[in-house]
């Protein structure tokens, strides 16, 4: 207890300096700005990032990442209300109140409202990240190989379940061809070459940030540029700074997507977008203005933003202690910090306790710069999301080239980056969510080489799969995941609930 | 659950992963057992690779044939008019966006100059977009200004900030 404390002082000793705030003020401007423009999310920010910093000290390096993903997934809750297509994919369920609202002339109430429901829920998933991540990691050191085998099972089953389009065997096709992905290259164990087909790229594997890059950027310029352009709601914002009042009356609804919204971050690969639909349909049920949903609700746009805020901070929780990502972007932050020498896992607490601290005190400093930024700059904003795409997105596709290549210097990066673009593209088009597949390429390595050493240390039985306490829970969760992904098994599930209520 | 076009492309995604699947499997099982190095058995590196080549094909498999229950086989209703010339006008923006996006990262990078190929590509990208038949030549003029104003602020902006200000290196 008072080992935390003091590491949590002694981590924002770290951060008092007049170049930390510098750097968390440019670069939560600009996360704002890359989850404002549609074609810019904040896991292609987070990537673009990732390569511009990597010569900058680890902790600033990972603070400049983490004000970016911060700022972005606020960011794009400008755009869902003014001009109903979400900034980022987290901000769907905001178009849903913020655009009715600011076609009603209340766009300014509607982004302050947004500001302020991302800050609180950002704070409350901060609290949750700072009191679960030293628990987790100490729990987590009781995991063998045969745990970490079903935590990359179960992480698959359920970010396919979850992020999937009401069709989880999609999610899961996208999960299992991204741990294909990732068997590419030379392997873990034996240093072996697998599906390299004699080219020396191949080899050298499938990088994470240029899958990444294209199938979050370049997918998503097509995107942008196959729809038809969106027109601004209102250019006329009138008061921005929500009163307190309002806030207070939607106390319960901040609190419960803030707690929502964490836990959902915490599930390997969901992340913020399910965070927000959650959120909000959760918000939905219990309110008493439910008819209001979907027609400029307040509360509607507070649980959505509040929800996928706080999801930030739980999906750090399980990169930081398990090395494996709550969502896209911390699937990019995971491997940010492999790049600059940090090693997340369970020996965390044990090897670099400070650093999760410091982690609490990046999301802190970059929610207050959010905040201040995001009401003092509403209107300079508004001048950003009338650039044309026809404008924006060949710049954006100009960094997309140049992220890939920056770290190693290799034009195949590149030509990963647009193979990933135009897959991701097809995939999505047919359903088929990205945010499995990107877990699955970070996945890939823990399975291999942790089935293979279960495999070794219990001499081909598979018992110790199925009896160990940890194991057991998991593969018993994961069956009943698919289970109930099963429309049979979704029927005969309904009609008990039916049986029982008429009971 | 499905509409009917999905259902049709779920059929050749289906047939695709099953077809993977099983090639997975194929070049997995011909993988080296390393038998030379005695490595423990279950250490062979296609081991999982072939486990997963088994779960796509299923899984393409069972997609196939969802597919097929939910009508992939049946012809197709006919768009509208007004749809087509919607579709029509999306699918040749996302078209020309593609072939402008593939020009550049494939062909122009890494053979020319960077500043040059991007420029080109600003200047292309902009100037096409932007380019509309109703307009007269004055607005016409006004746009390729715009456009070639761009291209050179790119040409110029992108290779100081990343090579002066952020130290990477370029293609």
């Amino acid at each position: 207890m008072f080992d935390g404390l003091t590491h949590l002082a002694s981590a924002f000793a770290v951060f008092a300096t007049f170049t930390t705030l510098f750097n968390v003020a440019w670069a939560t401007l600009l996360g704002i700005v890359i989850g404002a423009l549609p074609g810019l999310t904040a896991t292609m920010g987070v990537a673009l990032l990732t390569t511009l910093t990597y010569k900058l000290a680890p902790e600033q390096a990972i603070l400049i990442l983490i004000s970016v993903y911060v700022g972005a997934i606020y960011g794009g809750s400008r755009s869902a209300i003014l001009l109903n297509i979400p900034g980022t994919p987290a901000n769907a369920a905001t178009t849903l109140d913020g655009f009715p609202l600011a076609r009603a002339g209340r766009a300014g109430e509607a982004m302050g409202l947004a500001t302020s429901a991302s800050v609180l829920g950002t704070f409350i998933g901060v609290l949750f990240l700072a009191a679960v991540a030293p628990i987790l990691a100490e729990f987590a050191l009781g995991f063998g190989s045969y745990e970490y085998f079903w935590l990359a099972i179960f992480g698959i089953i359920i970010a396919g379940q979850m992020t999937s389009f009401d069709d989880a065997i999609k999610g899961w096709i996208a999960g299992f061809l991204g741990l294909l992905v990732a068997m590419v290259g030379q392997e873990g164990i034996h240093a072996e070459m697998r599906f390299s087909f004699g080219s020396s790229d191949l080899a050298g594997g499938i990088g994470l940030i240029p899958a990444l890059v294209g199938a979050f950027g370049f997918a998503e310029i097509l995107t942008v540029m196959r729809n038809r352009a969106a027109e601004m709601a209102t250019g006329i914002v009138d008061r921005v700074i929500p009163k307190l009042s309002t806030l207070w009356t939607y106390k319960r609804t901040i609190a419960r997507s803030g707690v929502i919204g964490t836990g959902v971050g915490i599930i390997p690969g969901v992340g913020e977008d399910i965070g927000a639909w959650i959120s909000y349909a959760a918000a939905r049920r219990a309110s008493k203005e439910r008819d209001q949903f979907g027609k400029g609700s307040r509360e509607g746009l507070i649980a959505a933003e509040t929800g996928n805020n706080a999801a930030i901070p739980g999906a750090l929780i399980p990169a930081l202690t398990l090395a494996i990502p709550g969502s896209a972007p911390a699937a990019v932050l995971l491997a940010a910090m492999l790049i600059h020498g940090i090693r997340p896992g369970p020996l965390i607490m044990v090897e670099a306790p400070e650093f999760v601290f410091q982690v609490v005190w990046m999301v802190v400093l970059a929610t207050v710069a959010m905040g201040i930024l995001g009401i003092a700059l509403t209107r300079p904003l508004l001048t950003i999301l009338r650039v044309p795409r026809e404008r924006l997105m060949p710049i954006v596709f100009v960094l997309c080239v140049i992220g890939p290549y920056a770290i190693t210097q290799r034009l195949f990066d590149v030509y990963v980056m647009v193979f990933f673009g135009i897959v991701g593209f097809i995939l999505r088009e047919m359903k088929y969510p990205m945010a499995p597949l990107v877990l699955g390429i970070i996945l890939g390595d823990i399975l291999d080489k942790n089935l293979r050493r279960a495999l070794v240390l219990s001499d081909g039985d598979l018992t110790p799969f199925f009896t160990r306490p940890i194991s057991a829970v998991l593969w018993i969760t994961t069956l009943l995941i698919v289970l109930f992904a099963l429309p049979p098994v979704q029927r005969a599930a309904t009609r008990l609930m039916r049986w029982e209520n008429v009971r | 659950m499905h509409t009917r076009p999905l259902a049709r492309a779920d059929l050749i995604t289906g047939i695709v992963l099953l077809v993977l699947g099983l090639a997975v499997l194929a070049e997995s099982y011909g993988m080296p057992r390393l038998e030379e190095r005695r490595i423990n058995l279950w250490t062979v590196p296609g081991l999982v690779p072939g486990l997963l080549g088994i779960v796509i094909a299923v899984l393409g498999g069972v997609l196939a044939l969802r597919s097929l229950v939910a009508g992939a086989l049946r012809t197709r209703p006919k768009l509208t008019g007004t749809e087509s010339a919607e579709v029509r006008a999306a699918r040749a923006r996302l078209l020309a966006c593609l072939a402008l996006c593939l020009a550049y990262a494939v062909l122009l990078v890494g053979r020319v100059p960077f500043w040059l190929a991007t420029g080109i590509f600003v200047l292309a990208f902009v100037a096409g977009f932007e380019w509309r038949r109703e307009d007269d030549i004055r607005q016409r003029l006004g746009k390729l200004a715009a456009a070639c104003a761009l291209a050179a602020a790119a040409m110029l902006a992108i290779p100081y900030v990343f090579e002066y200000l952020f130290l990477v290196r370029l293609p």
